[in-house]
């Protein structure tokens, strides 16, 4: 047996050289191979096949359902293009790797659906084409605005990176305010009057949780990073005058004193009452309030219809605008993504753009609200009796006040550089230690600020 | 005398009952083990029947039984063509690793040679590192050659298991040597010696580590993951499609998953014996 000292010799050798031969260089740049032309329109004989990636696929049922038709109406409406609309490897929440690998193999898909914390990563590093410069301006303005039913001003521009445009916004919603009205009662409060503030949301909270049976008062789907919920967080943070990162977008502001205060505020939520605030994960605290068992919940406004079937004739269902700080009014932020033509292609980034086009036009954005519950970025569509009227009047608690809050949008907060994963994995673990273990916000925040900026781009 | 035999009596009985109560400790041990095995299993089932409105309902008894959610998941995912595809992919990659360890463990076993040893620890360490190393060379290597998206690119890059050779190889080395001189003698061939002589005689443990990989491959979940996307091609991946971005359908997942355990449980049904074999013939002798 005494040649088995030696295998740990060999397993360290052969760890040591297969890295080596994964070694392949991650950054594209869009600055290299980008486009410097408008792109040519295609023959009308020309066939043109493309591949788009999107994480709706991933999911069974009516996502991918929904998305799959509309690749179905566009290849009717548009002979000559085949769409290959297929899923990302790995899990739905990790695109952007699944993307990279592609990228890193030299066969990324031609269009890709990433989310707004990938942004500036996709326009960097993962080959996302200027559409600006593919397609002119006008073209991208034209799509944005013309019509009868432009996009919000505020949806319009959340593809910009440094005043580009890379990314056409897509599907997205914004975080919404999930009332249980009988437990609410239970507790001696008045589900139609909703708290609009987080001390009322505390106080709420805490006496919510005094209730028999309940799982908690409240539970933030900001605070559940690990499920990506930290797209809401930046509207916690906003709402309370702070920022998670400079108007630059090159210095991290964790520790600014009005970014503490957001973090304070949520701490003061958990330490309202016993269990006001429960620590779950983001799974569990949904499963709660599906059940019934929870009081409050803030997550996005595209699990309405989940929670309209689950709570329909056991208990009753209601919604609110996010709420704020004080008298300021809430800056709600976006959850969802874009999509961006990642193809060199000039015939395919010509057939990429027509498929963005149809996918946000009035017509599929009727779809793919009254099917999933997104918010429609054409906001003008909850008044147009052709298209999402009927559905708005329906929904009357739910859909119009998630458009509302398209006034008042800021983006999620998409970090530059390769690391950008990383940062928001630190501010993640810095706001459970606040909230949930109770640390003091300012010293944890400025520690984790110092990691994060080592993190960024030089 | 009367004294002794009184002691060793007294002896006796005091060691048959330490040995019971060991005995039933041992029992209780393995009784509790067997229930927190089970539990997560019989909850499966039990919400796979609960009618779909009472599916987040944490009683342990269902308020009715239902087919309901087995109906939903039916119609969310194609459930025999998973099944169909996972066991392709199970049987692929267990017939492909028990080839390639037999031939292997026949080399090694049957010949020595200079640098004989070295090589078989080459064949072991690469046993011993992680998955993550070689996983972006293989996803290259597989996106090169088209093989991204296919139930190939899962099986290929998964033909060999130094485990598996490891484990053959104990048994040719103790595999009668003289029947080997004997069939050289009568002139076979070593490819009609390693079938004709060698395989009938190592049946019982070729069939338990067929067992193995076989369960080993069918429970594989970030490779598959890597290499296939669609919600219909492997178990897997159809499950994970029932997590959706408005939560997840536990109804419909735990009907599906019932369902797709159920080939898995039947080998363990029908080949107990092997399987158990299969464990114990694991251990390095």
């Amino acid at each position: 047996m005494k040649y088995f000292r030696v295998l740990p010799l060999l397993a360290v050798a052969l760890a040591a050289a297969l890295p080596g031969c994964a070694t392949i260089p991650t950054t594209t740049g869009a600055g290299t191979d980008a486009a410097t032309a408008i792109i040519p329109e295609l023959a009308p004989d020309q066939q043109v096949s493309i591949r788009w990636e999107s994480y709706n696929l991933a999911s069974a049922g009516i996502f991918g359902d929904t998305t799959r038709g509309l690749v179905a109406e566009f290849e009717r409406l548009h002979p000559n293009i085949h769409v290959d609309a297929v899923p990302p490897q790995g899990s739905a929440n990790e695109i952007a790797q699944s993307v990279q690998r592609q990228v890193i193999a030299g066969n990324p898909p031609d269009v890709g659906q990433l989310t707004f914390a990938d942004l500036r990563y996709t326009a960097s590093d993962l080959g996302a084409q200027p559409l600006d410069t593919l397609v002119g301006r006008d073209e991208v303005q034209k799509l944005l605005t013309d019509g009868p039913h432009p996009y919000a001003p505020r949806a319009a521009v959340l593809g910009d990176v440094d005043g580009t445009t890379y990314g056409i916004p897509y599907v997205f919603s914004t975080p919404m305010l999930f009332i249980n009205a009988d437990l609410f009662r239970k507790a001696g409060l008045d589900p139609a009057d909703p708290p609009q503030t987080w001390d009322e949301v505390a106080a709420a909270a805490a006496a919510i949780a005094k209730v028999p049976g309940t799982s908690g008062g409240a539970y933030l789907g900001c605070l559940d990073a690990a499920s990506g919920g930290d797209w809401c967080l930046t509207g916690i943070v906003r709402s309370a005058g702070g920022r998670l990162l400079s108007e630059d977008g090159k210095k991290i502001s964790w520790a600014d004193p009005a970014s503490v205060a957001a973090f304070d505020g949520m701490r003061r939520i958990a330490q309202a009452g016993p269990n006001a605030l429960p620590n779950l994960s983001g799974s569990d605290a949904q499963d709660a309030f599906l059940r019934g068992n929870l009081g409050m919940l803030l997550t996005s406004a595209a699990l309405q219809n989940a929670i309209l079937q689950s709570a329909a004739g056991k208990w009753q269902a209601a919604a609110a605008p996010m709420p704020g700080f004080g008298s300021t009014p809430a800056v709600p932020t976006n959850s969802g993504s874009a999509l961006f033509v990642l193809t060199r292609d000039p015939a395919k980034q010509r057939a990429a753009w027509e498929l963005i086009k149809f996918l946000t036009s009035a017509e599929s954005e009727t779809t793919i609200t009254s099917n999933i519950g997104y918010v429609p970025l054409r906001a003008s569509l909850i008044d147009d009796p052709a298209y999402l009227q009927s559905f708005a009047d329906e929904h009357p608690g739910f859909v119009r006040p998630n458009v509302a809050q398209l006034d008042r949008l800021e983006p999620w907060v998409s970090y530059p550089g390769p690391n950008y994963q990383q940062i928001r994995t630190l501010l993640s673990k810095a706001t459970e230690e606040i909230v949930f273990r109770g640390a003091d916000p300012q010293t944890t925040l400025s520690a984790a600020q110092t990691s994060a900026q080592a993190l960024m781009p030089k | 005398m009367t004294t002794d035999t009184t002691t060793r009596t007294a002896t006796t009985t005091a060691s048959t009952r330490t040995r019971r109560l060991d005995a039933v400790g041992g029992h209780l041990v393995l009784g509790a083990i067997t229930v927190f095995s089970l539990v997560p299993i019989v909850w499966m089932y039990v919400t796979a029947l609960r009618p779909r409105d009472d599916v987040l309902g944490q009683s342990v008894l269902p308020t009715g039984i239902s087919l309901d959610n087995l109906r939903a998941a039916a119609d969310l995912l194609p459930l025999g063509g998973l099944i169909g595809n996972t066991a392709f992919m199970a049987v692929g990659v267990a017939a492909c690793q028990l080839f390639t360890a037999l031939l292997a463990a026949y080399a090694f076993g049957r010949w020595h040679f200079r640098g004989e040893r070295v090589l078989f620890l080459i064949f072991v360490a690469t046993w011993l590192v992680p998955f993550q190393v070689t996983m972006l060379p293989n996803y290259i290597l597989l996106s090169n050659l088209g093989w991204l998206n296919t139930l190939t690119g899962v099986i290929v890059p998964q033909i060999t298991a130094p485990f598996a050779v490891l484990l053959l190889r104990q048994h040719m080395r103790s595999f009668p040597r003289e029947l080997l001189d004997a069939a050289r003698m009568d002139g076979r061939s070593h490819w009609n010696t390693l079938w004709t002589v060698v395989v009938p005689s190592l049946r019982g443990p070729l069939a338990a580590l067929a067992i193995l990989l076989f369960v080993t491959a069918w429970n594989e979940y970030f490779w598959p993951l890597l290499v296939l996307s669609d919600p219909a091609s492997v178990v897997q991946i159809g499950l994970r499609s029932l997590i959706t971005e408005a939560g997840t359908d536990y109804g419909a997942m735990m009907a599906a998953a019932g369902a797709l355990c159920l080939p898995i449980l039947a080998v363990y049904l029908l080949l107990q014996r092997q399987v158990v074999n299969a464990f114990v013939r694991s251990g390095l002798k």
